[in-house]
């Protein structure tokens, strides 16, 4: 049963709500640069006060957003492999205890960065930013479906899980190989149900004209705002700010 | 293998006390279903796509959970049980065959459930040709299920679940896709599961095959039972049916038409009987 | 708007004919419904029409397909995807984008059409579908007759002479489907559409369509008015569900080829039996 809302909860997990605030609103592009440019920063730093600013900003923008509980719980996924990094580069490199907490930290300050972007953005927005970055149709259009339809192939894996238990099936019960070879009688409907659904999707797609123009127009389109102009200022002034303290620190 | 006495005594084989449910999202999906049925009962469930039919029938085989009241099963609260474990009694025919089928061959899709539930090896044996036979899948046994057309994938499925022979069948849209003559086979099947005393459930749209079976109704409409009784009543009923979202059966409103009393006809032959009745009495 | 002549065709790797020498042609603004079991090469005689057979699935093809002037063969999916909308069976597989608006769009951003144009279209199309209510939901939020609709605006916005129906109701209720079959029907007489459905309720689709084409084995063995067709004593042998008033009818023995088809047209064909024994 844990294993069912388990799997029911990232499904919904990919269908997200989407956020009105501030941070929501801003051109995603810009919400792109914001989230690299702390990453960079990060990535340049080699002093834990510095980091630990970064990671500061991170959580405000994170506050403002008000994802803060959706961003705890990745986060205590990323500090958990920042511990394990920190552990690592102790015991098995010849790194002072300093430089292994820099490590560490700054581990999580990279990762928390990313995924603030991630966070606040729409799949309809990751979409608009990768044609933006021009990247090639075809695999921005691999991007779409797959968002659109891994929750709905893992809603399909939950159908099939029910038939097999009707079947007898006891999932929960049994040593490692039997419970190895339960996968069978999941797996096999599935790839036929992913396969199905993949056909048909085909057919749908090449019936819409799926390709014809070279340059695919757009309903929607991205576009800067003064808030967005705004943002980015201040993003190139801390990141100035940034590499000025990163360089002044390593060269003193 | 934990099985279920039959000895104890009940005489409600199924029974929903005040039941909710809802979905770990938080969407109720039921409300306040109470009903009971009888041993050897027919009965069908009819309601619009997201009445709740589907979501109702998977407690009765364990795989959902009530989130208040009690549903019992042969007498007993079916919560303490799992749905492997009640499924060797109340067999659920699923609407899509590709949810279920993997096996390499036919015959060893109808012995998966039969190993799953502890027969021994003889009886195996002898309920996958029986199975094989009734449903006219001989020829097929040692091909993979995939190779069958979407009607023969279904009739497998009616096949393998009663390979095990369950006290109670829930069929699921057994209709959809199924031309005529195979439609005639599902009615005869579920008349002989009767006569042996098995109760059936069945969850269907489709109307014209219910009306000529004349079983006790259940209408659902948003999660609860907006109606629960005799067919003949309750099929007749405009304004319960309007609220269930079911269209009536072209004999009841045909007999509507012609102004007949209830009980109206159940098939066309008797139709034809009050028809050709009707037109003799106006000659005299 | 549509000629079919002499053609066949058989799958890559399978040597059984799905089609053959079928011929069919089909006028501007007629309402056909093809019946007939599974097997029977329905569906295979439809994607023969939109193009996908041959562009999308290789196999034997012989004979010629004509829509709107266009050879088949001879055009490419994307020229035939604006003569030719194509609804399939399962909603959930034909719905890609993250909202409704963006997903009627899709046939239109694929073909270029300028944003305002889109914009357009869209509107139109979600008003003439009425589901303007629902233009930002996402596919997960919509119940499957819903996201039939929006299928059928996604091709209605691509402004098709001919509309495909691929079993659009077999995963949705009859009230639903009722609904909707009413709606093609509408759409008909607001856009002059040519309509070919495959449909197996036939008690729903027998009084909207014009004509009905009954298949098996890869050829057409009755086509006609729907009286026409359910009043032959052996439609239900080529996999066709009469609906049980013709049933009925059948075994009184009624009406020849103006078979009553529903209750009230039975109950005034009795009436009139009725009045000519009185006098």
């Amino acid at each position: 049963m844990s294993l069912d809302r388990k799997m029911q909860w990232i499904a919904q997990g990919f269908l997200f709500v989407r956020g009105h605030t501030v941070v929501h609103r801003l051109d995603p592009r810009v919400r792109l640069i914001t989230s690299l440019s702390l990453f960079s920063v990060a990535l340049l730093s080699h002093s834990v006060e510095e980091l630990s600013i970064i990671i500061a900003i991170v959580l405000t923008i994170a506050g403002i957003a008000k994802i803060i509980k959706r961003f705890a719980k990745s986060m205590l996924f990323t500090a958990v492999i920042a511990l394990i990094a920190f552990a690592l580069n102790l015991f098995f490199y010849p790194t002072s205890p300093h430089q292994a907490v820099v490590f560490g930290v700054r581990l999580f300050a990279v990762i928390s960065s990313t995924s603030l972007f991630f966070l606040t953005s729409t799949p309809d927005e990751l979409e608009h930013v990768m044609k933006w970055m021009r990247l090639p149709a075809d695999f921005v259009m691999v991007f779409v479906i797959a968002v659109r339809f891994v929750p709905v192939l893992l809603l399909d894996a939950l159908q099939i899980m029910d038939a097999q238990r009707s079947r007898g099936l006891e999932f929960d019960k049994g040593n490692i190989f039997q419970r190895m070879k339960n996968v069978i009688p999941v797996m096999v409907p599935l790839i036929a149900v992913a396969l199905n659904r993949s056909l048909d999707l085909a057919e749908a797609m090449d019936s819409r004209a799926y390709g014809a123009a070279k340059k695919p127009t757009s309903l929607y389109h991205l576009a800067l705002r003064r808030s967005d102009y705004a943002m980015l200022g201040i993003v190139l002034l801390g990141v100035v700010i940034g590499v000025y303290v990163s360089l002044y620190l390593i060269l003193f | 293998m934990e099985t279920v006495s039959i000895e104890e005594s009940y005489d409600q084989i199924v029974s929903f006390e005040n039941v909710d449910y809802s979905h770990p999202n938080g969407t109720i999906a039921l409300r306040n279903i109470s009903f009971q049925l009888k041993p050897g009962e027919l009965l069908a469930i009819l309601g619009s796509n997201g009445a709740g039919k589907t979501t109702l029938v998977r407690h009765i085989n364990g795989l959902l959970k009530a989130t208040h009241g009690t549903v019992k099963v042969f007498g007993k609260d079916a919560k303490l049980s799992t749905a492997a474990k009640l499924s060797r009694k109340v067999g659920i025919v699923f609407q899509n065959p590709n949810n279920q089928l993997f096996e390499q061959s036919v015959k060893k899709e109808i012995q998966f459930a039969l190993r799953n539930f502890g027969f021994m090896e003889a009886l195996i044996e002898e309920r996958t040709n029986w199975a094989l036979k009734t449903f006219s899948l001989a020829e097929y046994a040692d091909r993979p299920p995939m190779e069958l057309s979407g009607g023969e994938k279904k009739r497998l499925c009616v096949a393998l679940v009663l390979a095990w022979d369950p006290e109670i069948l829930i069929l699921d849209e057994p209709t959809v896709g199924q031309d005529s003559e195979q439609k005639e086979n599902l009615v005869q099947i579920v008349k002989l599961l009767l006569s042996q005393k098995k109760t059936v459930i069945l969850v269907t749209h489709d109307i014209e095959f219910v009306w000529p079976l004349q079983p006790r109704v259940i209408l659902m409409s948003n999660g609860e039972i907006v109606a629960d009784g005799e067919c003949q009543e309750t099929l007749s009923n405009e304004s319960l049916m309007s609220k269930g979202s079911v269209l009536p059966p072209q004999l009841v409103e045909f007999s509507r038409l012609m102004g007949w009393s209830l009980p109206f006809p159940a098939s066309t032959f008797e139709a034809k009987s009050l028809i050709e009745k009707a037109t003799t009495r106006t000659r005299m | 708007m549509i000629q079919v002549s002499n053609l066949s065709f058989s799958y890559y790797g399978s040597e059984r004919a799905v089609l053959n020498k079928i011929n069919i042609s089909v006028k501007k603004g007629e309402i056909v419904l093809i019946v007939g079991h599974s097997g029977s090469g329905k569906s295979t005689l439809l994607r023969a029409i939109n193009g996908l057979i041959p562009h999308q699935h290789g196999g034997e093809y012989s004979g010629e397909v004509i829509v709107d002037g266009m050879k088949v063969s001879e055009s490419s999916m994307s020229n035939l995807a604006t003569k030719v909308g194509y609804i399939f069976q399962n909603p959930e597989n034909q719905i890609f984008m993250f909202s409704v608006e963006r997903d009627i769009a899709f046939g239109l951003e694929n073909l270029g059409v300028a944003q305002e144009e889109m914009r357009e279209r869209v509107d139109w199309a979600l008003e003439l579908l009425q589901i303007k209510h629902l233009a930002l939901r996402a596919p997960h939020e919509l119940s499957d007759g819903q996201k039939q609709r929006v299928a059928i605006a996604g091709v209605i916005a691509m402004k098709p002479k001919i509309l495909i129906l691929d079993e659009p109701t077999s995963l949705l209720d009859p009230f639903t489907a009722k609904t909707l079959v009413e709606l093609v029907k509408n759409l008909r007489s607001t856009l002059g559409i040519t309509v070919l459905i495959v449909e197996h309720r036939l008690d729903l689709v027998a009084k909207i369509c014009d004509r009905i084409v009954v298949m098996d084995k890869g050829g057409i063995v009755l086509s006609g008015s729907p009286k026409e067709v359910l009043s032959d004593p052996n439609v239900s042998v080529h996999g066709v569900t009469e609906p049980t008033i013709v049933k009925l009818a059948k075994s009184l023995s009624l009406g020849g080829s103006n078979i009553p088809v529903d209750p009230e047209e039975l109950r005034d064909s009795l009436g009139q039996i009725r009045t000519n024994r009185v006098s």
